[in-house]
């Protein structure tokens, strides 16, 4: 409950202002906005970056970047004398093992292009390709009428490509159709997933595109404001993205509002309703649903929410025919950008025909380093498959038929070198560090399930994983969202594809 | 849409109304599903997971206390679905919480919820997480403690403070397995907005959120309630008086629905109790007689001594000589009675009631 007049939405940029969440901060921001000093403590204490002590090195631990050496990477940081925290997965997976500095900016050492694609014009994001701000596709969206724009998208196929693949059309039709006058559209630029570096990428080498398909959406759906919830480590992104919005506004996209939001520490805001709980200055804890954003959204609109790639596709969408997106995939429509990174020669994004294998993956990023032994298809939450899953496509629904995902195409690839019992403590470390707390099946789960892989580790018993798939149910049909439905997966996959990894061994030395 | 409609619980048509979760409609028709975050003063938070069930049509599970009747609605509440998460949910529950010699949660004088359930369920021993949930620091408030260990984060103290109280001095702090009831700053609820109404404690089903002064792990077969009114003001909120063994060890509201005061109290009705025992309490009249000491005295003396004494001063100085100003903890009725004695029997209009000013 908010009193009369409370700015509530600004507390968080607000601490992130000042340097955190600290007792001087909370009182003074208190005073200034009428929101209860409890309320901006707890929800600050919510955000990694909010409650730190001071800006700091972040060194990152997620999978790829522990299995190329991210402690060895923070030892010599540290050394170096830096001040250093651990961080979920920076993003920066191409450069693993990656650290950014506590100006949220990558270090010297890490600051290389990234391996992409090669410049081809029929590509619809075509990351390589010249950037262009002659927003040609609003003009002809324009022409179109929003209901012909979204009858383009639906015969596009196109799917979400945040990680859940849900088809695009489906959220824009529910939007326009809603009484409410006002809406909004947010784009979910809070990327997290570990191995998941390609809405980074949109956003340096082509942010006109999702600008430009930010304002179709826009368009198509009635809204006039845009918000962009952008991750606070893409500091140099903000920048760029900045930039782009205010050549577009001053020229042809003038009709829209476009505001920038910056996450805090919290994968979880990923998650489209923890987003907008995080836009409305609030704790990142998903909402129940329904009622879905598409009715009662941010400020309890009715919100169109899509990820940065998805948008991206847009203009390709509308500029070329849905028709011709659709026919780039093979099961499923479009091209799709891959992030692939970890025991590979060339780790960067590829934008391939959606439904590729893991093979054609790799061969685009110049082949396997090693003999691999297992990959990530998706991010963590996409668990682990064997190599004998190499030739299936990476598409939504073929991997969903083996219990995996494909959520935001962050394909990881480890080679034999590496130890898959500890490559699944690493994954299930991120899920209890990132769960929001919120419901007890995920909270205590994630808890759990991380504590007996560790114990199993330690001590060398498989027994120590006994009630491991009854927890992992739990887990699965109990949660609230989907981080708690999935957390179990890294552990019960790996060991229903790998299960003599998970017999006795040797206990670990003290 | 109608104005109401059949939902099929378990395989039997039940009445509901436009607008009521499924929760609702079970509970009128005595169809129990099991609840820990459940309000109906607060929002449904749908986070304590217990109330899931099954909806035909839908691939997960639902919570029941969130989720609204829809015409037609089939709805499972025992399941083998439903009963498998009921199990393990109360076994991650139980991995999380301080257990008793026993092996089930930890009784306590305010009852456990979750023993309750777990007693009702068969469940799995789970090795304990040990969250490193943090406790406050040293809080010199003298009614209202926080046991990290027996909290299971269903949230409804936070929210009974911000949507019932309005007061904002607690809520949800840190992230994950750390998650934690905080103040701002951590500081002790004296140095907060709180105003130690203890409805945290009335809201919290296992007894986390405790009051300071009773004792905490009282069995419940061994006290019992008196319902009562309090006499600190004239609203007339309906207390119970916890007795255990002649003496009241704790007071909490009655439950929410059943009274004016909707299961509020605030710090006076809830911990301003001692009184009651203590060893300077008068519990007779007393009367001063020619010696200059007070003496017990029985009412018919007291009040006869008074009414002499108020009807000397008048017939000797007139009825405005007379003043009458009645306790803040009359009730209405009281007071009422007051200013008819005033103004009726002693004629003056001299009459006032302290909370007045």
């Amino acid at each position: 409950m908010d009193f009369r007049g409370a700015q509530r939405e600004r507390i968080l940029a607000l601490l992130a202002e000042r340097g955190g969440a600290t007792e001087g901060n909370v009182r003074a921001i208190s005073a200034e906005t009428g929101v209860a000093e409890a309320d901006i403590w707890g929800a600050g204490h919510f955000y990694g970056l909010l409650r730190q002590d001071g800006p700091k090195t972040l060194v990152c631990d997620g999978l790829t970047c522990m299995a190329l050496g991210a402690e060895d990477r923070k030892a010599a940081l540290l050394a170096a004398g830096h001040d250093c925290a651990p961080s979920s997965c920076l993003g920066l997976c191409d450069v693993a093992p990656a650290a950014i500095g506590p100006d949220l900016a990558p270090l010297a050492a890490d600051d290389r292009p990234c391996h992409l694609s090669p410049n081809d014009p029929e590509l619809p994001i075509n990351l390589s390709g010249p950037r262009s701000a002659a927003y040609a596709a609003f003009a002809r969206a324009k022409d179109l009428g929003p209901d012909a724009v979204i009858a383009e998208v639906a015969a596009s196929g196109l799917q979400g490509r945040g990680g859940a693949g849900f088809a695009a059309h489906i959220k824009w039709t529910g939007v326009r159709g809603q009484a409410d006058p006002v809406r909004y559209v947010v784009c979910n630029a809070d990327e997290g997933e570990p191995g998941t570096f390609k809405d980074r990428e949109v956003i340096r080498q082509q942010p006109e595109k999702l600008v430009e398909g930010l304002a179709i959406a826009a368009w198509a759906v009635g809204a006039r404001d845009i918000y962009i919830y952008l991750r606070a480590e893409f500091e140099r992104e903000r920048r760029i993205l900045v930039d782009a919005i205010a050549k577009a506004t001053a020229g042809p996209l003038g009709g829209y509002v476009f505001h920038m939001v910056r996450g805090h520490g919290a994968y979880i805001c990923g998650e489209e309703t923890a987003l907008l709980e995080s836009m409305e200055g609030k704790r990142g804890m998903p909402r129940l649903k329904p009622p879905f954003p598409t009715e009662r959204g941010f400020r309890g609109k009715p919100t169109l929410i899509h990820n940065v790639e998805t948008l991206a596709c847009v203009p390709d969408i509308i500029l070329r025919g849905g028709e011709r997106f659709r026919a780039l995939g093979r099961k499923e429509a479009g091209a799709k950008l891959y992030c692939i990174s970890g025991h590979v020669a060339r780790p960067g994004i590829y934008e391939l025909p959606l439904g590729v294998t893991l093979d054609e993956l790799v061969a685009a990023a110049g082949g396997y380093v090693g003999t691999p032994l297992v990959f990530s298809p998706g991010g963590a939450s996409s668990g682990f498959l064997p190599m004998s899953e190499r030739g299936r496509p990476l598409d939504f629904g073929s991997l969903a038929a083996v219990g995996s995902m494909l959520g935001s195409a962050g394909a990881v690839v480890l080679n034999d070198t590496a130890d898959l019992a500890q490559a699944v403590v690493w994954q299930l470390h991120f899920f209890e560090h990132e769960s929001c707390g919120q419901c007890a099946p995920c909270r205590i789960g994630t808890r759990w399930i991380h504590g007996a892989m560790r114990h199993y580790l330690h001590s060398g018993d498989p027994a120590a994983l006994g009630d491991v798939a009854d927890v992992a149910w739990e887990m699965a049909e109990g949660s609230i969202c989907g981080l708690g439905q999935i957390a179990a997966l890294p552990l019960t996959s790996a060991v229903q594809h790998f299960p003599e990894r998970f017999g006795p061994r040797p206990a670990a030395q003290e | 849409m109608s104005d109401s409609f059949d939902i099929v619980l378990n395989g039997e048509r039940h009445r509901a109304r436009t607008g009521e979760t499924v929760l609702r409609v079970a509970q009128r028709a005595g169809v129990h599903i099991p609840t820990l975050c459940n309000d109906d003063r607060l929002d449904a938070a749908g986070c304590c997971r217990a109330c899931l069930v099954e909806i035909d049509g839908q691939r997960r599970l639902q919570p029941s206390c969130a989720w609204k009747a829809a015409p037609g609605q089939v709805v499972h509440t025992e399941s083998p679905k439903v009963r498998r998460h009921r199990e393990l949910l109360v076994s991650l529950y139980m991995a999380d919480h301080k257990l008793g010699p026993d092996g089930l949660p930890l009784h306590t004088t305010q009852g456990n919820e979750l023993r309750a359930w777990a007693e009702a369920t068969p469940h799995k021993k789970l090795t304990q997480v040990h969250a490193p949930r943090a406790a406050r620091g040293p809080d010199a408030n003298p009614y209202v403690a926080y046991d990290p260990a027996l909290c299971i984060l269903c949230a409804k103290c936070t929210r009974y403070c911000d949507e019932i109280e309005a007061v904002n001095a607690i809520a949800l702090s840190g992230r994950g397995s750390e998650t934690t009831i905080a103040t701002a700053g951590t500081r002790g609820l004296l140095d907060t907005t709180c105003e130690l109404c203890g409805g945290c404690i009335d809201v919290c089903p296992t007894g986390a959120m405790h009051a300071k002064q009773a004792p905490r792990f009282l069995a419940k077969a061994v006290f019992e309630k008196v319902r009562t009114t309090c006499n600190y003001c004239g609203v007339g909120c309906q207390i119970d008086l916890n007795v255990h063994q002649g003496k009241v060890v704790q007071v909490t509201a009655p439950p929410p629905g059943e009274t004016v005061n909707d299961g509020n109290l605030c710090v006076k009705g809830r911990f301003a109790y001692e009184f009651i025992h203590h060893q300077d309490r008068l519990t007779t009249p007393l009367v001063r007689r020619a010696d200059g000491q007070l003496h017990p005295a029985t009412w018919q003396e007291a009040l006869d001594t008074a009414a002499k004494g108020l009807l000397r001063v008048k017939d000797k100085h007139g009825p405005d000589a007379l003043g009458f100003v009645s306790s803040s903890r009359c009730t209405n009725e009281e007071n009422y009675l007051v200013q008819k004695l005033a103004r009726a029997a002693f004629g003056t209009n001299n009459v006032h009631q302290c909370a007045a000013t």
